[in-house]
């Protein structure tokens, strides 16, 4: 994945990519290219709702602190 | 100043200290003792003013210290005047102290008994100057230009432990369908020590790379209470962080300098979680899912629309040619029929034509010959009108030479000598005379 890469700009991509094939002007190499790129994003935005739909996770300052501490990394 | 009984109580040991004294004794000590203190006039801002069933309450405010002020409400009311957050007033009075009870608590106070209004307060001046001070410096862009993310998945909230603002922000995350990673940084929102707290919790959320962005909440209150967030310290911290700030303090009639600095300024905890996470996850979620299916569909009616094409192609040359092989058959006969149409055509009109012309020759034949038959016997007569011999049959004489050639004049006639006359019924010779021969 582009680690540039933003869930924003992904369903920006997705939604030009389906404007593209819904003008039926691309050929099948376009196409395929363009639905192989889209499946790719469509997993990407998918992965990021996952990412935040696995349930609230409630930390104190410290506490993450003291675990990044313990992770051998502290805050940059 | 008398020195109150002490009590029963066993007092501390190896203690210099005179007591233990009943403590409602010394109490009673002090206020009386505060109450020597010369009544005087003071000078300052009012701040949190409010008022209760008999007093109404407010500190007064300057830039080294506070003191709290009452007044008795029916005296206050009497002045018609309306005290608000910084309004600077002289107030006279002097120090008075309720020593409370063993059900109620003690509670000093500057009792007012006199009280006009000074003017603008400084501290709102102050606020002002700074606001434009860094209003001037671009304070306020930078955080305005910074990337804000439409799903983090990780959120820093900066805001009082106990306060209602972290249920708001939470229930704002709800709304969203969001349940990501929440950073909680309690801390105090309201006192001298809370904005260089504020500040160094801010940093610290910033200095995580996880956090996306940083909510910066606390509920209504008088302005004087959310006087912490107008520091100049904590509003350069806020400006120059890597991450957004998103700023919910107080209400949108207490605008706070760091309202200003922070990229986004809501009126509510509620409405900063949502500002914070702009993706409703549920509607989010089905769009994806809708997405899938038109990329699946659209995949899938590209090839099947070409295989479905391609086995055409590759079923029906035969056809092709066959219906191609008819057709040019059928236009064989057509052209056939058309020629064998032409041609009689062409016949049948030429005979007419031919039948046209003889009737017309025939025609033509006919008064040619009665024309010229005429115009011949107007020529006879106009010759015979000319017909010399017609004249000479009337009695004239034509004078000839004798190779026969006319003689039209005297001259000519005695030049020839010899002369033919010529009559209808033949010819004469003569002679010229000379007039001598007479």
């Amino acid at each position: 994945m582009n680690a540039d890469r933003s869930y924003e700009s992904a369903v920006a991509r997705i939604e030009q990519i389906i404007r593209r094939l819904d003008s039926g002007e691309a050929g099948l190499r376009e196409t395929l290219d363009l639905v192989k790129e889209g499946r790719g994003l469509v997993e990407y935005c998918a992965a990021e709702l996952e990412a935040v739909s696995a349930g609230l996770e409630e930390l104190r300052l410290e506490e993450l602190v003291a675990r990044l501490e313990g992770a051998g990394r502290t805050p940059e | 100043m008398t020195t109150p009984e002490p009590s029963t109580a066993e007092p501390i040991p190896d203690s210099d200290l005179p007591g233990p004294y009943p403590v409602g004794a010394y109490a009673a000590q002090l206020k009386r003792r505060l109450q020597e203190f010369a009544n005087v006039q003071l000078v300052g801002e009012v701040w949190g003013f409010r008022s209760a069933r008999a007093r109404v309450y407010f500190e007064l405010r300057d830039a080294r210290g506070a003191l709290p002020c009452s007044m008795w409400r029916n005296e206050f009311e009497e002045l018609g005047v309306t005290l608000s957050d910084g309004l600077r007033i002289v107030v006279g009075g002097g120090c008075d102290y309720y020593p409370g009870s063993a059900t109620s608590s003690p509670s000093f106070s500057f009792a007012v008994t006199e009280l006009r209004v000074a003017g603008e307060g400084d501290l709102l001046v102050q606020l002002e100057r700074l606001r434009k001070r860094l209003a001037a410096e671009g304070l306020f862009e930078p955080q305005k230009r910074l990337h804000r993310p439409a799903l983090p998945r990780t959120i820093g909230v900066v805001t009082g432990e106990r306060g209602k603002a972290r249920d708001d922000v939470l229930a704002g995350l709800r709304r969203r369908g969001w349940a990501g990673r929440v950073v909680w940084a309690f801390e105090p929102v309201q006192d001298r020590h809370a904005a260089p707290r504020i500040a160094a919790a801010l940093r610290e959320l910033a200095a995580i790379p996880e956090v996306e962005v940083v909510i910066v909440a606390r509920g209504g209150g008088s302005l004087a209470d959310l006087f912490a967030f107008c520091d100049e310290g904590l509003c350069r911290t806020v400006a120059l962080l890597r991450v957004p700030v998103i700023s919910s303090v107080g209400h949108h009639t207490d605008r706070t300098l760091i309202d200003d600095v922070a990229a986004v300024c809501c009126s509510t905890p509620t409405h900063a979680a949502e500002a914070a996470v702009p993706v409703d996850c549920r509607a989010a979620r089905a769009d994806v899912a809708a997405f899938a299916r038109r990329l699946h569909g659209a995949g899938r009616r590209a090839v099947l629309d070409r295989a479905r094409a391609l086995a055409h192609y590759s079923r029906t040359p035969g056809q092709h040619v066959a219906r191609h092989r008819t057709r040019l058959h059928q236009l064989l006969r057509e052209m056939r029929a058309s020629a064998n149409r032409g041609c009689e055509q062409g016949r049948s009109r030429a005979s007419v034509h031919v039948l046209v012309l003889g009737r017309g020759a025939e025609r033509a034949k006919t008064s040619d010959r009665l024309r010229r038959r005429a115009e011949l016997e107007r020529l006879a007569l106009a010759l015979g009108a000319h017909d010399p011999d017609r004249t000479l049959a009337r009695g004239y004489a034509l004078v000839e030479d004798r190779d026969g050639s006319p003689l039209t004049s005297a001259a000519a006639a005695r030049d020839a000598g010899d002369l033919d006359l010529r009559f209808h019924d033949g010819k004469v010779p003569a002679r010229v005379r000379e007039d001598g021969e007479r």
